[in-house]
């Protein structure tokens, strides 16, 4: 069973582009792809945020911690993704089990990550542009679950 | 369904619709009518999409009921966040931009817990697979749902 992993790659990729954009094993037009969104991403926050130079200064250092953050938690949804696929057809109770607690975790750990960095970002810039950007980055997380859950299909 | 579902994503992701905040919150009652009805339409399809045995049913029932009545008391709240929202949306300060984002990521977190609390109910009583169909369920419900509802709050100034 295959649920087009490039496109959840794709998908997943807009939270932290720029580190998966290095991954090996990709062809080169898709890296030219990621680097793409990536690059696309940014200048969506730049263009709507607003920010002085010294307001810059401060935001971007820590969203590009937050996008690093992310990373292993992708390659953790991307595995648990994958071990999903892989025994789609035959899912015994125990695998289901196992995808379901690791999924569990990994959604816990990235909204406690999300949380845990609007919080510092709330304390380098103006609340109203934090503001701002949590609901940038909420709009961008929301439209990046509709897609991969979308690809993704009901256990059996 | 469709806009039903749609202003029942509007609380679940603590937006709201443009027309919410030109009108001001809807009052107290409307939104409480609001909630029980996207509840039990949503209650709907998932036991439609589940496709659970008579025994099942037995058992899920109760604790997707109560599981409501608890997302219900977090959909309220979410509610007094876009109230919150609209009725600062036009003189934003710095404290009132603080206290709305840290009630949405108290919200956003309350849901998310609430849906693993749920499922861990839910994994004594069903077979695993069918908890983990009742989660993607829930997350696909909520996910197309927060995108329409998000795309429809405006951003703060």
């Amino acid at each position: 069973m295959r649920f087009g992993p490039l496109a959840i790659a794709l998908l997943v990729t807009a939270l932290s582009p720029a580190v998966q954009a290095q991954d090996a094993g990709l062809a080169a037009d898709e890296q030219i792809l990621l680097k793409q969104i990536s690059t696309n991403k940014k200048a969506v926050y730049a263009a709507n945020l607003g920010l002085t130079e010294e307001e810059s200064a401060k935001f971007w250092p820590i969203y590009d911690e937050y996008e690093a953050k992310q990373k292993p938690l992708q390659d953790r949804f991307l595995a648990n993704l994958n071990t999903f696929a892989e025994k789609y057809d035959t899912l015994s109770e125990d695998d289901a089990a196992a995808v379901l607690k690791e999924k569990m975790a990994i959604e816990k750990e990235g909204a406690a990550l999300k949380q845990k960095y609007t919080a510092k970002i709330a304390k380098a810039l103006p609340p109203k542009k934090a503001l701002r950007y949590a609901q940038l980055e909420t709009r961008v997380q929301n439209l990046v679950q509709r897609d991969v859950y979308s690809l993704i299909p009901l256990a059996r | 369904m469709k806009k039903i579902l749609i202003a029942f994503a509007a609380l679940a992701a603590l937006g709201a619709a443009e027309s919410t905040l030109a009108q001001g919150a809807n009052t107290r009652d409307d939104t409480e009518l609001l909630i029980s009805q996207i509840q039990t339409d949503k209650r709907a399809i998932v036991l439609s999409t589940l496709q659970l045995t008579d025994a099942q049913v037995q058992a899920f029932t109760p604790i997707y009921d109560e599981y409501q009545r608890e997302m219900k008391e977090v959909f309220t709240r979410g509610s007094q966040v876009i109230e919150k929202f609209a009725a600062n949306y036009g003189s934003m300060t710095d404290d009132a931009a603080k206290d709305i984002m840290k009630d949405f990521f108290n919200v956003r977190s309350d849901r998310n817990a609430l849906v693993e609390k749920y499922a861990k109910k839910l994994q004594k009583e069903l077979p695993a697979t069918k908890v983990l169909q009742w989660v993607q369920v829930e997350n696909k419900l909520n996910a197309l749902l927060d995108v329409e509802a998000a795309a429809s709050v405006p951003i703060s100034r």
